[in-house]
């Protein structure tokens, strides 16, 4: 067992053991913090021991169904590392932040089985492993949405569910497909990534692979025609959902695309870039302006991490080394303030009972505190200087100037829309007159200043010392570029 | 124990303690619990003489001089039975409570549950289209009238006189099915008529080729595939739960069987013509069998309308066994597995709700059961994402197999409808799961049945799970790997 196992299945088990026994929810919770604060550990000590020169390490492979060559082949890289690190990062500090809220069981034990699947999917270099955890991480998912959700939950958990089983159903088409085509040229099944790999599929063939898969990770990222479950189950679902979604799981989709279809399908993917940049910036900006149309604050949420996740696409998809690596980087940046603020949002719904926009307002006079955390991490959204969100923009945008002016212009606009429609909101949440909502809004308190100052501390260092972090992500990002073609600037 | 002495030794056990019921019956001393635990035990010692010769390879013809290589004893029927047995002892052990409740169990229950099993176990071992035909009917007269058990029930009635009528009427196509082979192969014997096939012209074999839609016809009723199987909600909505489920478990698999046997010994040269009818007939099936499904309130309704969208499912990999012959073989040996386990998981924990009650299941009737029951909801639960195909079920495995055997020979579109109509069922399984779960409880509390069946689906859940991920590596206990060579070597045999 290597400690991406342990990381793995150590949450799983810990879940499936606190299903099967009735306990007090208060040890529940202490559990719960144990647990992802060991992963938390792990995970940091991951990082240290990660090897910046190399790409693919703690490599973990055993055989799992023999007869079709599916193994259990897990192992970390530059990329990857970054939601590792997210994904152990956050989960304890929900805990933190919000352990007062919420007394009941499933809540946390759903968390745990989520933060197992979110691991596995992200390890996963094997395809059918990468599709069972990609399937089972949603379970959780679906299950908070239906029992601890808001208004018409039962609804838009159903919704949510059938609309990314179905994307996942057709990345299984895929799949099966791209192995018997392996097991066509090469003698014998696999569904290893690496064997997978050198495939030779047929102009047509790899177009509707690509689309196989591209309709899985579009809905989960979502871009833009795959977004109409988007806003509704923000609206419904629970915080500590909310957050697994907007910065784990949403940035799993668009890791999926660098991680297999840039691998798999290269060229195809390579043919097809055009119109992802296309899809990408128009999404970007769609989303920015339906996020200024919001009154419900979650809502408005959804669609700025719609927004960004659109940037992230774009990042990926203009092939040039500094939009992978800006793109890993906002994928970690924008990971950070999006749970940090929704965690905001959570302390803000516990407080005033309300996530209407136009209810609130004046929070600065009345918890300044609170006004200073929420502005700094809305702002490191938005990307300003000396944020982590800063570094990334900047980097993707200069990549996207590389690959051509109109599309680095556009690119370059997402940090005004961002700023026009972050500033409303703060304008109207946090100054202003004080709302009826807000007046007996008390400021945050102790375990909510514990969860929060790590993560703005963790954003100031990611824009402050962003070689660092950087060092970790660029070996991969160049081992990848190498003989394909990719805009290389060394 | 030699093959030859199992093969004997079980159908004749199954038979002397049928009846052994049948007599002791009558007699002063019977009372339903000393039936009910005869079956029990039949079963149980019938399933272990059996599953000890379903990890070897072997194929023998039993007393050839007597029976005239009427019946084998090979690899794939000792799977196969090994499922029935398995299947009809574990539809017994967690209806015990619903047994129990109800009086319409009498004695001949259990007899006519013995002979159908007994019919059932001949129909795989049968080699010869005649004994396979009179297999198949002991079989199906005693489910007819297992179905019609309850007599106070209008539905039961009506149901059991349905299904007597279609069934005998779709029966006749096979008679006839079988004598237009006869009238060309001059035998009825499928190693005598597979040989005809080889060494004939392929154009001249019209009776053949006609002989064999006929018996199809009679296969597709019986596995309720959409154009012949307009009796299967009626017949499952009437028929009491432990009766549905062990249909939909065990007897729908003894068919696939038997024609399993027949495509691979005769029919597989014929593929290119039996091909488009296939596909023609998994496609109907799955979608018209999907839409069935969303529109029932009742769960064994939507349970029933469910199993003909899993026939749809193994017609896919039929339509493949031309062009990847073993892969879609053991693929639907593996489904089947894994269907018969999560359908008698589900039926049962419904058997185990209604507690013999002539009420139907709706949906609202479960609503809150996370609460009250959380073990028999998480049980629940897994059986239906095991039907639905969710990963890490078995259901997910048994899935995987058959759309890459298509893709395999070939079917990419016909996987694709696979995977459509997966992701339809995902709205009805999940609705379940949404009830139980998420609504509040109405009712107040109920007194569910006995620790003894709970225990049984508990092991059903848990051979479910393991079975979705289980590996050698883990625990010495066999898993996906060992299923899977268990399915390969049943194929293997029927070629020995």
């Amino acid at each position: 067992m290597s400690v991406l196992s342990i990381m793995i299945f150590l949450p799983i088990i810990t879940a499936f053991i606190l299903f099967i026994t009735k306990i007090n929810i208060n040890v529940v919770k202490v559990i719960y913090m144990i647990v992802t604060f060991i992963i938390m550990y792990l995970a940091i000590d991951l990082y240290m021991n990660f090897d910046p020169n190399n790409s693919m390490q703690f490599v973990e492979y055993h055989p799992w169904i023999a007869e079709y060559g599916i193994a259990y082949h897990i192992g970390v890289d530059g990329v990857s590392l970054g939601i590792v690190m997210m994904n152990a990062i956050i989960m304890p500090l929900i805990a933190i932040a919000l352990y007062k809220q919420r007394d009941k069981h499933g809540y946390w034990i759903n968390l745990l089985f989520v933060q197992g699947g979110i691991m596995g999917a992200v390890l996963s270099l094997d395809l059918m492993l990468f599709y069972l955890f990609w399937e089972v991480m949603l379970l959780p998912i679906f299950f908070m949405i239906g029992l601890f959700g808001y208004n018409k939950n039962h609804f838009f958990a159903m919704k949510f569910n059938i609309y990314t089983i179905f994307g996942s159903l057709m990345m299984l088409i895929a799949i099966l497909y791209i192995a018997v085509q392996y097991k066509e040229q090469f003698g014998k099944y696999s569904f290893d990534l690496y064997d997978l790999k050198n495939t030779i599929l047929s102009t047509t063939e790899s177009l509707l692979v690509f689309s196989g898969f591209m309709v899985a990770f579009a809905i989960k990222i979502p871009i833009f025609p795959f977004h109409t479950w988007l806003s509704d189950t923000y609206r419904s679902t629970p915080i500590g959902a909310v957050i697994v979604m907007s910065s784990l799981m949403a940035k799993l989709g668009a890791y999926a695309i660098w991680r297999f279809l840039f691998t798999l399908l290269h060229e195809t993917s390579r043919d097809l870039s055009p119109y992802f940049i296309g899809i990408g910036l128009f999404g970007l900006i769609y989303f920015g302006i339906s996020a200024m149309s919001q009154i419900h604050l979650k809502r408005m949420f959804a669609f700025s991490s719609a927004s960004h996740l659109s940037l992230i696409v774009v990042g990926f998809f203009i092939y040039d080394v500094y939009g992978l690596v800006g793109s890993s980087y906002l994928i970690v940046a924008h990971a950070i303030s999006s749970a940090a603020l929704f965690l905001m949002v959570g302390m803000m719904y516990e407080r005033t009972k309300t996530h209407y926009i136009d209810s609130l307002g004046g929070i600065a006079t009345v918890a300044p505190r609170f006004a200073l955390f929420f502005v700094f991490f809305a702002l490191s959204i938005v990307g300003v200087p000396l944020t982590a969100g800063f570094v990334a923009e900047v980097l993707i945008v200069l990549g996207a100037f590389e690959y051509n002016i109109y599309v680095g212009f556009l690119t370059a606009t997402t940090i005004l829309i961002a700023m026009l429609f972050m500033f409303k909101m703060i304008s109207q949440v946090v100054y202003g007159e004080v709302g009826v909502a807000v007046e007996n809004f008390e400021d945050l308190r102790l375990h909510e200043l514990v969860a929060l100052v790590p993560l703005a501390l963790l954003v100031l260092a990611m824009g402050i010392f962003p070689n660092y972090f950087i060092k970790k992500i660029e070996p991969t990002a160049i081992s990848y570029t190498m003989g394909k073609g990719v805009a290389n600037h060394e | 124990m030699s093959n030859q002495f199992i093969a004997l030794v079980v159908p004749a056990l199954l038979l002397f303690s049928a009846i052994f019921i049948l007599l002791f019956g009558l007699s002063s001393y019977y009372t339903k619990n000393r039936g009910y635990y005869i079956t029990l035990a039949t079963l149980m010692i019938t399933f272990f003489i059996s599953a000890d010769s379903v990890n070897e390879l072997h194929s023998i013809e039993i007393l050839p001089k007597y029976f005239n290589s009427m019946i084998v004893y090979d690899t794939f029927s000792a799977t196969f039975i090994s499922l029935f047995l398995l299947g009809g002892f574990l539809t017994l052990a967690i209806a015990k409570s619903f047994i129990d409740k109800t009086n319409f169990f009498t004695h001949e229950a259990f007899v006519l549950f013995l002979f159908s099993i007994f019919g059932m176990v001949m129909l795989t071992m049968s080699n010869e289209l005649l004994t396979a035909f009179i297999s198949l009917e002991i079989a199906s007269m005693s489910v007819y009238i297992l179905v019609g058990l309850n007599r106070d029930s209008l539905k039961a009635s009506e149901a059991f006189f349905k299904y007597l009528l279609l069934g005998s009427f779709a029966a006749s196509f096979y008679l006839l099915g079988m004598m237009l082979i006869y009238a060309q192969a001059k035998s009825t014997n499928l190693d005598v008529i597979a040989e005809y096939i080889l060494t004939t012209d392929i154009h001249s074999q019209f009776l053949i080729i006609a002989g064999g839609m006929l018996i199809m016809i009679t296969i597709m009723f019986k596995i309720a595939a959409v154009p012949f199987g307009a009796w299967v909600l009626d017949v499952y909505e009437g028929a009491s739960l432990p009766i549905t489920a062990y249909m939909a478990g065990v007897f729908k698999i003894a068919v696939f069987a038997f024609a399993l046997r027949m495509f691979l010994h005769d029919y597989i040269s014929f593929e290119l013509i039996y091909d488009p009818l296939i596909i023609f007939g998994a496609i109907v099936t799955m979608v018209i069998g999907s839409l069935l499904a969303v529109i029932q309130s009742s769960i064994k309704k939507m349970l029933a309308a469910s199993s003909v969208v899993h026939s749809g499912y193994i017609l896919i990999a039929f339509a493949s066994m031309g062009g990847a012959t073993s892969n879609a073989a053991s693929a639907i040996i593996f489904y089947l597995f894994a269907y018969f386990i999560s359908a008698i998981g589900a039926f049962g924990v419904l058997s185990y709700i209604s507690k013999g009650g002539e009420k139907l299941i709706n949906y609202d009737d479960l609503n809150g059961l996370a609460k009250d029951r959380p073990i028999i909801a998480a049980s629940l639960t897994i059986f239906l994402l095991s039907l639905a195909g969710f990963p890490s079920t078995i259901g997910f495995i048994a899935k995987f197999y058959i759309f890459t055997s298509a893709i395999e020979a070939g079917f990419t579109t016909l996987a694709f409808f696979g995977a459509l109509s997966a992701s339809i069922s995902i709205y009805y399984y999940f609705k379940v799961i949404m009830h139980m779960y998420f609504k509040e409880s109405s009712h107040v509390e109920i007194h569910y049945g006995y620790k003894v069946s709970l225990a049984f689906i508990i092991i059903s859940a848990i051979i479910v799970l393991w079975g979705g991920i289980g590996t050698s590596l883990l625990l010495d206990i066999p898993g996906i790997n060992a299923l899977n060579d268990l399915s390969k070597f049943s194929i293997e045999s029927l070629g020995l």
